[in-house]
């Protein structure tokens, strides 16, 4: 039986792997990003998987159990609301808490007047990044953690070994689940590692999206230098978390560094001059990164063209996913573009012919990978997941 | 407690060896063991930052 699952994990990663690099495996890869479907599937509320990492491991596995795919994120459902809580995070909506038990966590951005980094300490920021998180975000973002020059307290000190120790508990706990899902049911784990754009990240987490589309008109230079100044740090995380082996790509979360958010002109200045240099760092070392498009990309297709072949894999959401392989496709493997509210309301048979009509579109020559557009929640119908799983099966055999 | 230097910090580092080695006695052992133990356990703060910013 280990034999046999140690003999299926190896056929996976070969088809997942020759995919990714833009060849032709031997079938159409599955590589659903399952976060709170997870959890409907497995008999868990929102609030169990989100709060308890053990149980969205065990029910990402059951998950992989039970479907024929080929790789899964081992914990879509990405924060463990247990560490933020620790810490006294303010930013989220736990579920169970602030929200029902079966709403996914969300993230609650402040109101421009009370964003996280005031627009005057761009030049802090610039002059030591890892300074200004500690001594100047943190305190802001948590409930516990003192201001610089603010009295210590119990609540602070007992914030920082928490959240040390619960940190370490989560990514300790991340190989032993990427083992079990090889050796239970031979499914490779999708990816490792995480970045995020400079620009994108300043306003999730530091001038929200106002203040920054407030900033790159008031003070640009500002802004430009902040990106540039986090460039390094952000490709330093993204290869430190990085598939040793060089297999699976780092994931990238792109977020609001697109047209409408900005101008094409804004990404041309802001954007994309700091991100491409750490997409080509990334390659030079070997590793792919997935661009997971989050929203719709394609007024910047010729931009990610730029990139060495293979260095990305790109994932589709609401963009024109036939579009995107025009320009994309003969450099990059494309996955998703099986639309999230389909898998919601749709009938299998509806889910069927889409995913027929990706595939004669988009995966005749290789390089396309099946998913859903977005990470797949908890509004997915079971019978939908299934027949896109299956449909693929028996449809995307090369 | 030493004075402290205002560093740059470079990424993985939150103190650099170059400060903290000039806070503590002469090292009459392996001193290269203790800048690593000293640079692995650092990148350790680095990474809890770092991934309060990105991942949580």
């Amino acid at each position: 039986m280990a034999k046999d699952m140690e003999q299926l994990y190896a056929e996976r990663l070969k088809r997942y792997v020759t995919a990714m690099r833009n060849g032709k495996p031997d079938k159409i890869p599955i590589r659903p990003f399952v976060a709170e479907f997870v959890a409907k599937y497995a008999g868990y509320t929102c609030q169990e998987v989100t709060h308890d990492y053990e149980k969205a491991f065990a029910a990402t596995r059951k998950c992989a159990a039970d479907f024929d795919w080929d790789a899964v994120v081992i914990n879509m459902v990405w924060v463990w609301t247990g560490l933020t809580e620790a810490i006294g995070t303010k930013y989220y909506a736990v579920p169970g808490i602030h929200i029902p038990p079966d709403t996914g966590f969300q993230y609650r951005e402040p109101p421009e007047e009370q964003a996280f980094m005031k627009p005057d300490e761009y030049d802090q920021l610039i002059e030591d990044p890892t300074g200004y998180l500690f001594n100047v975000w943190l305190p802001r973002v948590s409930a516990d953690v003192a201001a610089m020059g603010e009295p210590t307290s119990y609540r602070n000190n007992l914030s920082f070994l928490k959240g040390g120790m619960a940190m370490l508990s989560y990514f300790n706990a991340c190989g032993p689940q990427v083992e079990r899902l090889r050796r239970e049911s031979g499914t490779v784990s999708a990816i490792s590692g995480i970045l995020k754009a400079p620009f994108d990240i300043i306003a999730d987490k530091l001038r929200g999206y106002l203040g920054l589309v407030t900033d790159v008109m008031e003070r640009p230079d500002k802004v430009l230098a902040a990106c540039e100044a986090l460039m390094p740090h952000l490709t330093h995380v993204a290869l430190s978390g990085a598939d040793p082996d060089k297999n699976v790509p780092i994931g990238f979360w792109m977020h609001r560094g697109c047209v409408p958010f900005v101008s094409q002109k804004h990404f041309d200045k802001f954007y994309w001059p700091t991100l491409k240099p750490i997409i080509e760092e990334i390659w030079a070392n070997g590793h792919q990164v997935l661009f997971y498009a989050e929203g719709n990309w394609n007024a910047h297709l010729k931009s990610f063209a730029e990139l060495p072949d293979q260095a990305i894999v790109y994932h589709v959401d609401h963009a024109d996913i036939f579009e995107v392989h025009k320009v994309l496709g003969q450099k990059f493997c494309i996955s998703g573009g099986i639309p999230n509210y389909l898998l919601s309301v749709g009938t299998p048979d509806e889910v069927r012919d889409c995913c027929k009509k990706v595939i004669d579109g988009v995966a005749r020559d290789g390089g396309y990978i099946m998913d859903a557009s977005a990470i797949i929640q908890n509004d997915a119908k079971i019978e939908n997941i299934k027949a896109m799983t299956d449909f693929t099966r028996e449809y995307g055999t090369y | 407690m030493a004075k402290k230097t205002k560093t740059k910090r470079k990424p993985g580092v939150c103190i650099p060896w170059e400060e903290k080695v000039k806070e503590i006695p002469k090292i009459s052992g392996d001193k290269e063991l203790v800048r690593k133990i000293w640079e692995d356990v650092d990148a350790l703060g680095y990474m809890y930052i770092w991934q309060c910013l990105l991942s949580f």
